[in-house]
């Protein structure tokens, strides 16, 4: 089942496009990663999904009801938590998530905060104002306030920057569980792209305003033929480099560490044109090409 | 409209008030310092002029009734500029939250603010100088609705030009209201004023009431086309200022977006 149908969606902010005809769904209890380069238009999609920007044209529809028409009955269900927006400095965090509660119609208000405290691991933190909190609590406590109403679309803007692999790791599993009990659906927008290959089912890639792919992680990066061959060479690191030379495959080297750009099928031949070159190598790795390989193709520069 | 969205934004600033000194001395430290000063002064005048008590209960409670209209407005601006400050609009226009929520939530703190401060001051004005406001009877209530209502659409005013200027006019949240006092006759009377400021003060609503409250004070009776004057423009200024708000709103906030703008 659809929950989320956008259909081209633009905007121009005078007569920069930052949002060109998109147009793609999000289903029930989907994970939907956007991917795309600073600027690409990811944060201007994300807040015209939200209403707090007006497309110049296209539909938004959330649970096959019309957004602009909808607005309050549909944000009772939709959620939003970004790692680069406040909640009152001044407020301990369990008077913000308080006061954000009564924002949502919530049947069980004080049994919700009091849950949602607990799965965000906040109990310590509880009555510390907003200001005194490191970078990854306030993350927590804004993931914190994105569940407080129990979405059924949550909409993830770099939900785990700033926290430490520990927590980071805990809030992909959490998501992966809500998903499997609730059939949340997510859209998630970060530059982990580790992260994104491990929980999205499905991938936008948007560059200069348009969805430029729409697909599975694994997808993207399999249309990436370039894998990287890594050696430790022992004897012959000369003769490895004029070899890669003759036969025009991009290489890097690091100390006797040589990376070698080659396509997946000419690894064997590769290697067997070393073995007879005498080239004596200790070490070998085997890159295949990642969802950041395809990031990298696609903006066309290191990220 | 929903009872617990307002609730919301009202408890956020009801719960901020604690945390911040600066708010509580707006509400009862400055409202002192001018009954002080003021008080002091109008008593002088009472002595220089022969002892005329209406002098001083005029200056006293102009400056109490003052109170009214700057608190309404005040937090008006000041709790929009909160939200701008802690980039908290994102989280609460994310809800279903809706304009007309929030701004009757700062609407009603402004109420409820407007009559703690008032109290106060006139608890104090009456124990330094036995001068209480109930002198005015009944027209007390009509004085204190139409002074609210310049509040507010000044406090609307003043959210409108911080929505379409942006925060280099954030002072406007503590200046703008002041700029209506000297045609608001509230210590003298509109006569007093040269003739183009009687102008202005003729399109004034507040410039009515102190007119009025003056009335009453020396002959104990008013002009009541005075108050409906001063009700009729009040009504007018509140739909311009709600209307100008609005479109700031929509232009600024949805168009070009909170996020990048706020």
């Amino acid at each position: 089942m659809v929950v989320l149908s956008v259909s081209h969606l633009s905007k121009k902010f005078g007569d920069f496009i930052a949002v060109d005809d998109i147009s793609f769904d999000l289903k029930e209890g989907e994970i939907l990663g956007i991917l795309g380069p600073n600027g690409a238009g990811k944060t201007t999609t994300i807040q015209m999904l939200l209403g707090v920007l007006r497309p110049d044209s296209g539909d938004v529809t959330y649970f096959g009801k019309e957004f602009n028409k909808h607005r309050e009955e549909i944000l009772e269900q939709v959620n939003f938590s970004s790692t680069y927006t406040n909640m009152p400095w001044e407020l301990t965090v369990k008077e913000n998530l308080t006061f954000i509660s009564y924002l949502y119609t919530i049947e069980d208000r004080k049994k919700r905060v009091e849950s949602i405290i607990k799965t965000f691991r906040l109990e310590e933190i509880l009555n510390k104002q907003m200001n005194k909190l490191s970078a990854g609590q306030i993350t927590r406590c804004n993931l914190a306030k994105g569940f407080i109403n129990y979405p059924k679309v949550l909409l993830l803007d770099e939900p785990t920057a700033s926290l430490d692999p520990e927590v980071a790791g805990f809030i992909r599993n959490f998501l992966l569980e809500e998903r499997q009990k609730f059939q949340v659906s997510i859209i998630l927008t970060s530059h982990n792209m580790a992260e994104v290959e491990e929980v999205c089912d499905r991938v936008i890639f948007i560059n200069h305003g348009k969805v430029v792919a729409d697909d599975t992680p694994d997808q993207l990066a399999k249309s990436i033929h370039t894998s990287h061959l890594e050696l430790y060479v022992k004897d012959g690191l000369k003769r490895t480099i004029q070899f890669c030379e003759e036969q025009k495959k991009a290489h890097r080297i690091d100390g006797r560490y040589i990376v070698i750009d080659l396509k997946e099928t000419e690894i064997p031949i590769f290697l067997k044109a070393l073995m007879d070159l005498g080239i004596y190598y200790t070490e070998i790795s085997i890159d295949k090409p990642s969802l950041e390989d395809y990031f990298l193709e696609v903006v066309g520069k290191k990220l | 409209m929903k009872a617990h969205r307002v609730f919301a934004i009202a408890l956020r600033f009801v719960l901020a008030m604690k945390y911040s000194l600066e708010r509580l001395t707006d509400s009862f430290y400055w409202p002192i310092i001018d009954l002080f000063i003021w008080g002091l002064t109008s008593r002088y005048l009472q002595t220089v002029s022969g002892g005329n008590i209406k002098i001083m209960v005029g200056i006293i409670s102009g400056l109490l009734f003052w109170l009214i209209v700057w608190r309404a407005q005040y937090e008006i601006g000041m709790n929009l500029l909160g939200d701008i400050w802690n980039r908290n609009l994102i989280n609460i226009f994310v809800s279903p939250l809706n304009f007309w929520e929030w701004i009757s939530a700062f609407v009603i703190l402004g109420l409820v603010k407007a009559f703690l401060s008032f109290s106060f001051a006139s608890v104090v004005a009456y124990f330094l100088y036995k001068v209480h406001v109930f002198i005015y009877g009944f027209y007390f209530v009509p004085f204190v609705i139409l002074l609210l209502m310049t509040g507010w659409w000044i406090g609307f005013t003043i959210v409108g030009c911080i929505l379409v200027i942006g925060r280099r006019v954030e002072a406007f949240a503590w200046t703008l209201g002041s700029l209506i006092i000297p045609f608001s006759a509230v210590y003298y009377p509109v006569s007093i004023l040269p003739l183009w400021a009687q102008r202005i003060a003729h399109l004034i609503p507040t410039s009515y009431v102190f007119e009025a409250a003056r009335e009453i004070l020396h002959s104990g009776t008013y002009d009541f086309n005075k108050i409906l004057t001063a009700f009729f423009l009040n009504l007018l200024y509140i739909v311009l200022s709600l209307l100008f708000m609005k479109k700031a709103f929509d232009r600024v906030m949805l168009n070009r977006g909170m996020v990048n703008i706020y």
